[in-house]
């Protein structure tokens, strides 16, 4: 009966450790995934874009957010992306997933430019 | 240097297009003023030349940058925001300068052509075209309020 209960605690004390590293390891899983999906966010505000430029781990998705009375749109000239006209707190969202640098402007006021540095 | 569209030239945060086109309404306003004071030192030829030239003229920056701009910028979002300045000063400026366009084509089809039959013409002349050339002034006038507003982020605050 003895011999019975120290199996048992033993198997209970394996299952234990095994469910912690289980805990731990999708824990970092987890993290890994929330790195690989982070995100940054610029505003634009007066006429600029707030970074100017920014650096960024590829897979991060970057959230563009129009604070001004006017619509802006954010373009890139070599067509990677392009967002519609927005207006006062719209937002428009690209994820860059290639290491590289991403230089964007505004195309209803050509001075208002910004650059994504991808790493 | 970011590749995109040519920055204009009047230091404001507008694009080459919108500069330029500014620039030849400008040039427009004062080439019609030009235009009346022909007609009232009676060179009536040179007056319907110039009157003539600056109606026509006026199509290209209206197709080619004006009607695009509000089709793209103004239009999908009126009804929802009319309230906002950005939207309200478009719409003044782009009903009244299609009023002005459309008026000065049909004064232009009276005056200069035997086209429209003799019920749809008028007789008082300078009525008429005295109207066109405070409307276009008005116009004008909305224009550069559009501008300013579009494009000048210091001048508005």
């Amino acid at each position: 009966m003895k011999r019975y209960i120290q199996k048992v605690l033993l198997c209970a004390g394996l299952l234990g450790v095994f469910a912690s590293a289980a805990m731990i390891h999708g824990s970092q899983v987890a993290q890994a995934g929330e790195e690989k999906n982070a995100s940054a966010s610029i505003t634009i505000d007066n006429f600029s874009f707030t970074p100017k430029e920014i650096t960024v781990a590829a897979g991060t998705t970057i959230t563009w957010v129009n604070h001004d009375d006017v619509p802006h749109t954010v373009v890139s000239p070599d067509k990677k992306f392009r967002s519609k006209a927005l207006d006062t707190d719209d937002q428009f969202s690209f994820t860059f997933t290639d290491a590289g640098t991403y230089n964007y402007f505004c195309s209803v006021h050509p001075m208002m430019t910004g650059k994504i540095i991808v790493k | 240097m970011i590749e995109g569209p040519a920055t204009g030239f009047w230091g404001t945060a507008a694009g080459f297009g919108a500069d330029l086109n500014l620039t030849v309404e400008l040039i427009m306003g004062l080439a019609l003023i030009a235009g009346a004071f022909l007609a009232r030192a009676k060179r009536y030829a040179a007056h319907g030349a110039c009157m003539t030239a600056v109606l026509l003229l006026n199509l290209v920056p209206i197709a080619v940058v004006m009607f695009p701009s509000f089709d793209g910028l103004v239009l999908p979002r009126l009804t929802s925001h009319l309230r906002k300045r950005y939207y309200a000063v478009a719409a003044f400026h782009g009903v009244l300068g299609s009023a002005a366009e459309l008026l000065g084509l049909y004064v232009l089809l009276v005056a200069g052509t035997n086209l429209l039959p003799e019920a749809w013409r008028f007789k008082r002349w300078k009525l008429w075209m005295r109207l066109e050339l405070a409307l276009w002034m008005v116009v004008l006038l909305s224009g550069i309020g559009t501008y300013i507003v579009w494009y000048t982020p210091l001048l508005r605050r």
